[in-house]
């Protein structure tokens, strides 16, 4: 059975003609290409550098950057090609996420002439992979207080500290690193082989298995004084870099949702139980007409949230709303999927555990939940509620 | 060197085919595609692009709608492209009479197309627009190549593969190809969206177009297959052998 | 109504499919001719029943398939509506005769009636057309769509040679390789699961498929525990297949396997167990061992016409 995306309401009609050319290319090689690997790659614990290459042949990476060698497309097609990406994995989608909005976003904005010239062109083919450090070991929803610092050193920086939770870490051919110096966060671009630089990869994960998670180590680290991002101070550093990729994930988060639909659509269609397909009982329509019902809204606020995006009529909290609302159902979409596979569901024959896996993670990397909420309810309010103080 | 391809639009193998009123509804039809043996054609035509330096120009003829299969053919690497610009159904004189046209008007050297379309599964094209063009044609190619001033293609035949030769201009109706078909890529469709399409009616290209006395009454579903039979012991095996062949028609 | 029958060369003698085109020629018209390119098969040709005249065209042409010079050669002594077997020679040697006599041309129709009405699978077999031809045409037949007519005629042989040359030049013929076709491209796959036994049966299974030009799959149960390649899979992780014919050998049918294969046109099961899932789906069902099934099986497709 082929993948039919769910599209109650014909939202993707509202795309351009380009935009769904791109849609059919990236979905075509997620069924080619993605779909017959991914479990094997899951058990494994591997993210196949076929992968990398292929995206890289794509064009997408980096998709809505303009110049050196970027694709230059517009937000909503970066969110179409999130969307059928996670339809494959989110892994995949984490992938091409971390390398185009928070690689190489933060060169192509705060970066220098020569960083952007140097990077930028070899990152949009995936000849070389970037990833993203901010997130400590202590310091996860509150990066202000991260620990990691920098030290002028003549014509260098030296770095000392630790990052983790960093996809693409152990792969990766050069870092955006966020470090205090003298007590303001700075992005700096640490390249693999810089000396007292590490990436072990992080084992024994259960969710986003093939995709590769690693810890960052600074022993020391000597880079030359170049390596700074000149552009920005602060946290607006990285949560420019982090709005991006969270419009990507409330569209990615869509695919995964559209997978689970299909997958539990086309199966209560075929299972027989006391004589009739599944399907034709009450509970379960109920639960299939559900998930029709939170797709279709998801599709709207991600395809909305584009508009705005492409706009430039928006501000975090629109993104705040559609990450956390498209992660959330498409969370709730996989585990009620799982229960219409039944003891099926389990197995990896189906994509719908593994979305269900995947998807715990989704929930809380790139601004929890809980934190989401409280975004939300800072805007509603003007009161913070992240920290006791006031 | 320019090399023609014919690529026809039409429903994904995989899209349900409806139909309403002795007829194929069209609105239906969730996704189209180019012809699966046409993109086998379109990507030899473009490795003689890389391999010989032709120029590929990609033909196509239809409603309006099958313009973005020449759009598709432009992202992988179409140079030029052709509309012949048709609504209603035709015969098969006249839809090769037209094609033929417009070959001759591209100035092609050669011409590939794939053996058939999926949606008429018919095989006519080919051979019919060589005939028109008083060229030779080779069916069921896998492969092209421009050697020394000739053409050599690799086709199947019953006993399995031969290399046939072509002095000057040919049609090649593909089969299979060996080639993995490429893929666009984003800088593809963002040029393939810029670039001309010329859209000629069958009229501009002195030709009439006309049912040629063959007129589809209707088109219905196949007929339901009898509820399934079951056979006991191994004995029964060379009975449903002879149903194989004679009810099922499979073997 | 005039017919003239183009029977395509079939090794020493005549192609299987004649006598089924001569039952179609009696259909529609009344004076049944047969051109025989290359003129093997002749004498059979003018045996059976319905067939008035038998033309041998010789010619140094058809030593290769080279439609256009063929069609060129065989144009000038057609009469009447032209009837040839669908096969990868008849669809292109067909529509070329079509375009050089500026007729119409049908391809691979699967019933005919006088009129002339025929009917065709279109989309893959997903549609049927009807179709009302009026005037003459070139019209190709299904090989086994139709009953072969009777033998019993006595036709007059003529000899006309033809001076065509050939456009086409072949410069080496390259042996079928030994290799299968993939199930994801076969018409038929033939399919074993665990009730084979052992991964050494798939030998046999494989035998069948040569007779057959057929694919061979296994069930997800039988890659895993037997290491088979994973491209052999057929279902829900494996390849969803759509062939004209799919043959379940020892395959009990769990939902996973189903999913791959049940929008085969024809599945065909065997197997030991009346109670397994996969005769829910299969058109036709052999209850029965399968390794006193499949013997008898083979037998039967190898002694077919």
């Amino acid at each position: 059975m082929g993948y039919e995306a769910l599209d109650f309401y014909d939202v993707d009609s509202l795309l351009t003609d380009e935009e769904r050319m791109i849609r059919d290319v990236v979905r075509d090689w997620v069924d080619e290409s993605v779909i017959p690997k991914i479990e094997n790659a899951c058990r494994e614990g591997v993210f196949l550098d076929e992968w990398r290459q292929e995206i890289g042949g794509m064009g997408i990476l980096g998709a809505p950057l303009k110049g050196y060698g970027c694709p230059g497309l517009s937000y909503t097609a970066y969110g179409v090609i999130c969307r059928e990406l996670e339809r494959g994995d989110s892994g995949i989608r984490s992938f091409a996420s971390v390398q185009g909005s928070l690689a190489m976003y933060p060169i192509w904005d705060f970066g220098s002439e020569e960083q952007k010239e140097k990077y930028l062109p070899k990152m949009a083919t995936g000849e070389l992979i970037g990833c993203f450090g901010l997130t400590e070991p202590d310091y996860g929803s509150n990066p202000g207080d991260m620990v990691t610092k920098a030290e002028e050193d003549g014509d260098h920086y030296i770095l000392n500290g630790a990052k983790m939770w960093i996809t693409n870490g152990t792969i990766a051919d050069l870092a955006i690193v966020w470090a205090k110096l003298d007590g303001v966060i700075r992005g700096f671009i640490v390249e693999k082989g810089d000396k007292g630089f590490s990436a072990p990869e992080m084992k024994g994960k259960h969710s986003l298995k093939a995709s590769v998670t690693s810890e960052l180590v600074f022993q020391d680290c000597r880079i030359p004084k170049d390596r700074i991002l000149p552009g920005v101070k602060g946290l607006r550093g990285p949560f420019s870099c982090l709005n991006n990729a969270r419009y990507g994930i409330s569209w990615g988060a869509v695919g995964a949702a559209q997978s689970c639909f299909d997958s539990a659509r086309s199966y209560a269609m075929s299972r027989i139980q006391f004589d009739h397909p599944i399907a034709a009982y009450q509970l379960v329509q109920n639960k299939l007409a559900w998930m029709l019902r939170e797709i279709t809204k998801a599709q709207l606020l991600a395809y909305h949230l584009g508009v705005k995006k492409d706009s430039g009529e928006w501000v975090p909290e629109h993104i705040s709303l559609a990450k956390m609302n498209n992660v959330d159902i498409a969370l709730e979409i996989a585990r009620v999927a799982r229960d219409i596979h039944g003891a099926n569901g389990i197995l990896d024959e189906y994509p719908v555990m593994r979305h269900m896996a995947n998807l715990e993670s989704v929930k809380t990397y790139e601004g929890t939940h809980d934190i989401h909420n409280l975004i939300l309810g800072r805007h509603i309010t003007g009161i913070q509620a992240f920290t006791r103080e006031a | 060197m320019k090399v023609a391809v014919l690529i026809k639009q039409v429903p994904d193998t995989t899209a349900r085919i409806s139909i309403a009123g002795g007829s194929v509804d069209e609105g239906s039809i969730s996704k189209w595609t180019i012809s699966p043996y046409d993109e086998y054609a379109l990507e030899a035509a473009l490795k003689l692009q890389s391999e010989s330096g032709a120029k590929v120009v990609a033909i196509t003829l239809g409603p309006q709608r099958s313009s973005k299969s020449l759009i598709d053919a432009a992202a992988v690497g179409a140079d030029e492209l052709m509309h012949v610009l048709y609504e209603g159904d035709a015969g098969s004189l006249s839809l090769q009479s037209a094609l033929a046209a417009a070959v001759r008007k591209s100035e092609a050297d050669i011409v590939l197309a794939g053996k058939q379309a999926a949606d008429t599964n018919s095989g006519s094209t080919a051979p019919g627009v060589a005939q028109m063009l008083g060229l030779p044609c080779v069916g069921l190619v896998s492969e092209v190549k421009a050697v020394d001033g000739n053409f050599v293609a690799t086709r199947s035949t019953s006993s399995g593969m031969e290399r046939v030769s072509v002095s000057g201009s040919c049609v090649f109706a593909f089969d299979k190809g060996d080639e993995e078909l490429r893929r666009p890529n984003v800088r593809g469709i963002m040029m393939a969206k810029k670039k001309p399409i010329e859209t000629l009616s069958p009229a501009d290209l002195g030709i009439s177009m006309e049912s040629g006395g063959v007129n589809l009454e209707s088109v219905g579903y196949p007929p339901e297959k009898p509820a399934g039979q079951t056979f006991q012991g191994a004995a029964s095996a060379s009975e449903v052998v002879t149903k194989l062949r004679e009810e099922a028609n499979v073997i | 109504m005039s017919v003239t029958i183009v029977s395509e060369p079939h090794e020493e003698g005549m192609h299987p499919t004649l006598p089924q085109l001569v039952k179609a020629a009696s259909i529609i018209g009344q004076s049944c001719t047969v051109i025989m390119p290359g003129g093997n098969g002749a004498d059979e040709a003018s045996k059976i029943q319905g067939v008035e005249k038998v033309i041998k065209l010789n010619g140094a042409c058809f030593s290769v398939f080279d439609s256009s010079s063929w069609s060129t050669a065989i144009s000038g002594l057609v009469d009447g509506t032209v009837l040839m077997a669908t096969t990868p020679t008849g669809r292109e040697l067909s529509a070329s005769i079509a375009a050089s006599l500026g007729r119409p041309v049908i391809q691979d129709v699967t019933a005919i009636a006088p009129g002339v009405k025929v009917e065709r699978p279109a989309y893959s077999g997903k549609a049927v057309e009807s179709i009302s031809v009026s005037g003459d045409a070139v019209i190709t037949i299904r090989p086994n769509a139709i009953e072969s007519a009777e033998s019993g005629g006595s036709a007059d042989i003529s000899t006309v040679d033809s001076g065509e040359n050939l456009r086409i030049a072949i410069l080496e013929a390259i042996a079928k390789a030994g290799e299968r076709l993939d199930v994801s491209e076969a018409d038929i796959i033939i399919s074993g699961g665990r009730g084979l036994g052992d991964r050494s049966n798939f030998e046999k299974l494989e035998s069948v498929a040569d007779s057959l030009g057929a694919a061979v799959g296994a069930s997800r149960a039988v890659v895993d525990e037997w290491g088979l390649p994973h491209s052999m899979q057929v279902g829900q992780t494996g390849k969803t297949v759509t062939p004209s014919l799919y043959i379940a050998v020892g395959i009990s049918g769990a939902i996973q396997h189903l999913a791959g294969m049940r929008s085969s046109r024809y599945i065909l099961a065997i197997n030991k167990d009346p109670e397994a899932p996969i005769f829910g789906v299969a058109d036709y069902g052999i209850v029965a061992q399968w390794e006193d099934a499949l013997p008898i099986l083979h037998e039967a497709i190898k002694s077919l016409p």
